[in-house]
C-alpha cells in the first residue's frame, strides 16, 4: 500500500469525506489500480462482517426481555434528588446509617476511655498502615480536647462498660468492632455498598458545570461520600480478613475517590471535578462496581 | 409507565440482536456470555438510565456499557467460560439445513478468528462501523475517543484484516472476480 490515498479510501467507503475530497479520491481511483483493488477488498471485508450471524435464539431474546421488564425499575437521581421509592434502596440507606451510628457510638466510648484527642477530618486512605487513631466526622468532634492521650487510659481502664470488645491497641479501633456489627452479612453489606457507591459516582458524573467553570452544588455527593468512606474502610478490613483479594482491591481503588469527593469545597472548580471524573472513568470504577455488585447479589440469591 | 415499557420493548427488539452480535464478535464468539452481557446492559438501562437519556442516546449508552463489560471480561480469567460456551453451542438446536449451516459456521469462524488478531479498540471501532453503521462521530462517543483516532483505527483494522484475509482465503482474487 504505497499510494498516499490508501487511508482516504477507507474514509470514502464510510462516506466520511467532504464532497470535494470524495470527488478527488474518485478521480484518483480511475487511474490507480492499487487503490481500486484496495476499495474492492475493503468492501468485501465489509460484506463478510455484515454477514456474520449471531447464534441468538428467539426464545432466548424473549426470555431476556421478560426478565428485564419483570425486574424492579429505579428512577435515577436527577441532580441532587435522592429517591427512596424502592425497598432495597431504603434498606441499604438504613443499614449504612445504622452502621455509621454504631461506629460513631463505639468510637465515642472508645475515645472517652483512651482520652485521645479527636481529629476533625475524613479517615486517611490507608487506615491499616496508619498509627494514628481513626479520625472523626465533624458532627462528633469533642469540644474539649484532652491533653494526655495515653497515660490515663492505662491507669484507669473501664472493662465493665464494654464486655464484648477486647482492649483495642492504638490505631486498631476499626479492627475491634463488636462482633454484632461485623456479623451483619458482609457480602450483603458489600453488595449494597457497591450499589450505593455506583449511584453516587453516576450522580457525580451528572453534576452540572456552569458557564463560569464551577460545579453546581455538590453538597449531596460530598455528604454521601463522607458516609461511604467509613463504610468502605470497614468492608475493606472485612475483605482483607477473609482474603477476598478482588473485593479488597476494588474497595482500595474506590476509597481515594470517595475521599476526594468528600473533601470537595462548596463550589469546586471545573478542573477538580473533571479530574475526579477522569480517574473514575480511567479505572472503570463504575463498571467494576456494577459487575461486582451483580455478582455478589447473584451469589447471595 | 405502560408506554415507557412499550418504547423500551421496541428498543430492545431493535437492538438486542445487534448488541449480541457486536459482543459476540468482540468476545471471540462466546455467544452465551455475549447474550448475558447484552441482557445485563439492557437491564442496567431499564433500571437506572431509561427515561433520563435524551432521545437517540440510549443506543450509544448501551454499546458503551456493553463494551465496558466486555473489557472487564477480557481481564478476568476466561477459561471457565470457554468449556461452557462450547457445550452450549453443541447443544443448541439448529433450524436450517446442514449445508447452509456449515457455510455460515465456516464464515463465522473465519470472521471471528480474523477479528481476534486485532487490538480490542480497533476491533470495537471496526465492528461499530461495519455492523452497526455508526458514523465516526458516534463511534467516538461510544468509545470515548476522538474522531481522528476512530478514522485511523478503522483504517488500520481494515488494512490488517485485508492482509491476513488475502493470505487465508484469497480475498483479493474473489473480489476481483466479483467485480
Amino acid at each position: 500500500m504505497s499510494c498516499s490515498f490508501t487511508e482516504k479510501i477507507s474514509s470514502l467507503i464510510d462516506g466520511e469525506l467532504s464532497p470535494t475530497e470524495a470527488r478527488e479520491v474518485e478521480r484518483h481511483l480511475l487511474t490507480c489500480s492499487e487503490c481500486e483493488l484496495l476499495r474492492a477488498d475493503f468492501l468485501n471485508l465489509r460484506n463478510q462482517l455484515t454477514k456474520f450471524e449471531t447464534s441468538l435464539q428467539p426464545q432466548v431474546q424473549n426470555r431476556a426481555l421478560k426478565k428485564i421488564l419483570a425486574g424492579p425499575r429505579r428512577v435515577p437521581a436527577h441532580g441532587l434528588q435522592w429517591n427512596f421509592s424502592t425497598p432495597t434502596l431504603a434498606f441499604a440507606t438504613l443499614v449504612i446509617v445504622a452502621a455509621i451510628i454504631g461506629l460513631l457510638a463505639y468510637q465515642n466510648s472508645n475515645r472517652r476511655e483512651s482520652n485521645q484527642v479527636a481529629v476533625v477530618q475524613i479517615p486517611s486512605p490507608m487506615p491499616l498502615a496508619s498509627v494514628e487513631p481513626p479520625r472523626q466526622p465533624e458532627a462528633k468532634e469533642s469540644p474539649e480536647p484532652q491533653p494526655s492521650p495515653n497515660k490515663g487510659n492505662e491507669e484507669k481502664p473501664r472493662p465493665t462498660k464494654r464486655p464484648i470488645v477486647r482492649e483495642p491497641k492504638p490505631g486498631e479501633q476499626f479492627a475491634a468492632i463488636p462482633e454484632q456489627v461485623r456479623s451483619a452479612d458482609a457480602e450483603t453489606m458489600t453488595a449494597m455498598h457497591f450499589e450505593t457507591s455506583e449511584r453516587l459516582l453516576l450522580a457525580f458524573k451528572n453534576v452540572r458545570l456552569d458557564e463560569r467553570g464551577a460545579a453546581e452544588e455538590v453538597g449531596y455527593e460530598r455528604k454521601r461520600a463522607k458516609q461511604l468512606v467509613l463504610q468502605n474502610m470497614l468492608l475493606k478490613r472485612e475483605a482483607d480478613a477473609t482474603g477476598d483479594v478482588q473485593i479488597s482491591s476494588l474497595l482500595e481503588n474506590l476509597e481515594p475517590i470517595l475521599i476526594d469527593i468528600a473533601n470537595l469545597p462548596d463550589r469546586p472548580d471545573q478542573n477538580t471535578v473533571r479530574a475526579i471524573r477522569e480517574r473514575v472513568e480511567r479505572k472503570n470504577i463504575v463498571g467494576l462496581l456494577r459487575v461486582n455488585s451483580t455478582a455478589l447479589a447473584r451469589a447471595l440469591d | 409507565m405502560a408506554s415507557e415499557d412499550e418504547e423500551f420493548t421496541m428498543l430492545f427488539q431493535d437492538f438486542y440482536p445487534s448488541l449480541c452480535r457486536f459482543l459476540e464478535c468482540l468476545l471471540g464468539g462466546r455467544a452465551p456470555l455475549a447474550q448475558d452481557l447484552a441482557q445485563e446492559s439492557f437491564l442496567q438501562l431499564h433500571r437506572t438510565a431509561w427515561g433520563t437519556l435524551p432521545v437517540g442516546e440510549a443506543r450509544f449508552w448501551l454499546y458503551r456499557v456493553a463494551r465496558n463489560m466486555a473489557i472487564n471480561e477480557f481481564r478476568k480469567s476466561n477459561t471457565r467460560y470457554r468449556l461452557f460456551d462450547r457445550v452450549v453451542e453443541v447443544m443448541s438446536p439448529r433450524a436450517r439445513n446442514p449445508e447452509q449451516e456449515y457455510e455460515t459456521q465456516e464464515r463465522n469462524t473465519l470472521v471471528l478468528e480474523m477479528l481476534q488478531t486485532l487490538p480490542e479498540d480497533q476491533r470495537a471501532a471496526l465492528l461499530l462501523r461495519e455492523q452497526e453503521q455508526l458514523s465516526y462521530r458516534e463511534i467516538g462517543q461510544v468509545l470515548n475517543i476522538s474522531e481522528s483516532k476512530v478514522k485511523v483505527d478503522i483504517f488500520r483494522a481494515r488494512a490488517s484484516l485485508r492482509e491476513r484475509w488475502s493470505k487465508l482465503s484469497g480475498l483479493s482474487r474473489v473480489a476481483r472476480m466479483g467485480n
